[in-house]
């Protein structure tokens, strides 16, 4: 969290982690689709020639001023692939908050996981753990035929009762409640450690 | 100081006063009218955007500090893997028409100059680092007594925000 007095800005650090092509990027997408153009800036994407984030996706969103503050929420994606790993750690550098985008399909259930103790590992080296962080679960592409039943990606990957939320990326369904609750529990955080 | 508090949960929280804004502003002011350079940014290494000076108009230098930071963090990795032990101080980009130069101030901040080839990249090293020396005098000052960040963020607060976030979402 930054805090500029002189502009009455608070600028928070919304980060989308999780597997590779989970529907981070599409998140953001769909957010800067749907967004007035006066509240968002662009959407940068750093990306391969096969469309997949090599470095991040990055895109500030504004809601005008709250009681002569104006809140800046900067939203960055990770690159999911195994092999982005330093990638991924450097973006965390800074966060307040972060969205884990799962992939609901049993065969990537392992993918899940595996990023999950990598984000683990990564706020570890920082000093934070996901049990005291503000983070949230998007359970995505559930309109796929065959997707794991809720219960069981809970059971799998919810071990700290997070909020958590059923999404269809590409439709935008779930995507707004998500950011909403993330930048939620980032403010009361931010309130309880006060 | 610039008030940089860490959270019970390890997050970092970064707060600038007016002074120190001011205090800022000013010596990038400075170096941009000794340097001619076309644009001057000032940000914290996750990529915050703080405070900016010269012809910006036509620059997006929110997504340019974003990138500024990445960089920073990808060389610093790259530097691990080359053996050095430190992290990189400094990034030069050399570009046909303008370049760009990206020096840490201190552990948490950095400065993005973008120039044109005309100007020489000695004049550029030369008054960046004193404007760096600056900017860490201007950082370390003593803060204001008063404005803290509970003020700013109380019950009412996140009631308000929820209200707004859902007005953007409609």
């Amino acid at each position: 969290m930054f805090i500029n007095w002189a502009l009455q800005e608070i600028n928070l650090k919304i980060v989308y982690y999780g597997p590779g092509m989970s529907g981070k990027t599409t998140n953001l997408e769909y957010i800067h689709s749907k967004l007035d153009p006066s509240l968002k800036g662009d959407l940068v994407s750093l990306k391969t020639k096969e469309d997949r984030t090599i470095f991040f996706d990055f895109m500030q969103i504004e809601v005008g001023r709250i009681k002569g503050k104006k809140p800046k929420f900067n939203l960055y994606t990770v690159p999911g692939q195994v092999y982005y790993a330093s990638s991924r750690k450097v973006i965390l550098n800074g966060v307040d908050g972060i969205v884990f985008v799962a992939d609901s399909q049993p065969h990537r259930m392992e993918a899940n996981i595996e990023t999950l103790l990598d984000l683990e590992q990564n706020l570890k080296e920082d000093g934070q753990s996901l049990e005291n962080f503000p983070w949230v679960i998007q359970y995505n592409k559930r309109d796929l035929p065959g997707v794991e039943s809720l219960e069981e990606l809970q059971k799998r990957l919810n071990f700290f009762n997070v909020p958590h939320f059923e999404a269809i990326a590409v439709r935008g369904d779930g995507v707004f409640n998500t950011l909403k609750s993330v930048i939620n529990s980032v403010v009361q955080n931010v309130q309880n450690q006060l | 100081m610039v008030q940089t508090r860490k959270l019970k949960d390890g997050s970092r929280q970064v707060i600038l006063n007016g002074n120190q804004y001011d205090a800022i502003t000013k010596i990038l002011s400075d170096l941009a009218t000794k340097t001619k350079a076309s644009a001057i940014l000032f940000a914290d290494m996750s990529g915050q955007l703080i405070s900016q000076r010269g012809h910006t108009e036509d620059m997006n230098t929110t997504v340019l500090s974003a990138l500024a930071a990445s960089d920073f963090a990808a060389t610093s990795e790259m530097a691990k893997l080359v053996g050095e032990e430190a992290k990189f101080k400094l990034l030069f980009h050399e570009g046909e028409k303008r370049n760009v130069y990206l020096s840490n101030v201190g552990e948490d901040f950095f400065l993005v100059v973008v120039f044109d080839v005309s100007v020489t990249l000695g004049l550029i090293r030369i008054y960046t680092k004193k404007a760096i020396e600056d900017l860490r005098n201007a950082l370390a000052e003593q803060e204001e007594e008063g404005q803290e960040s509970d003020q700013i963020i109380d019950d009412d607060f996140s009631t308000l925000l929820g209200n707004a976030l859902d007005d953007s979402f409609k």
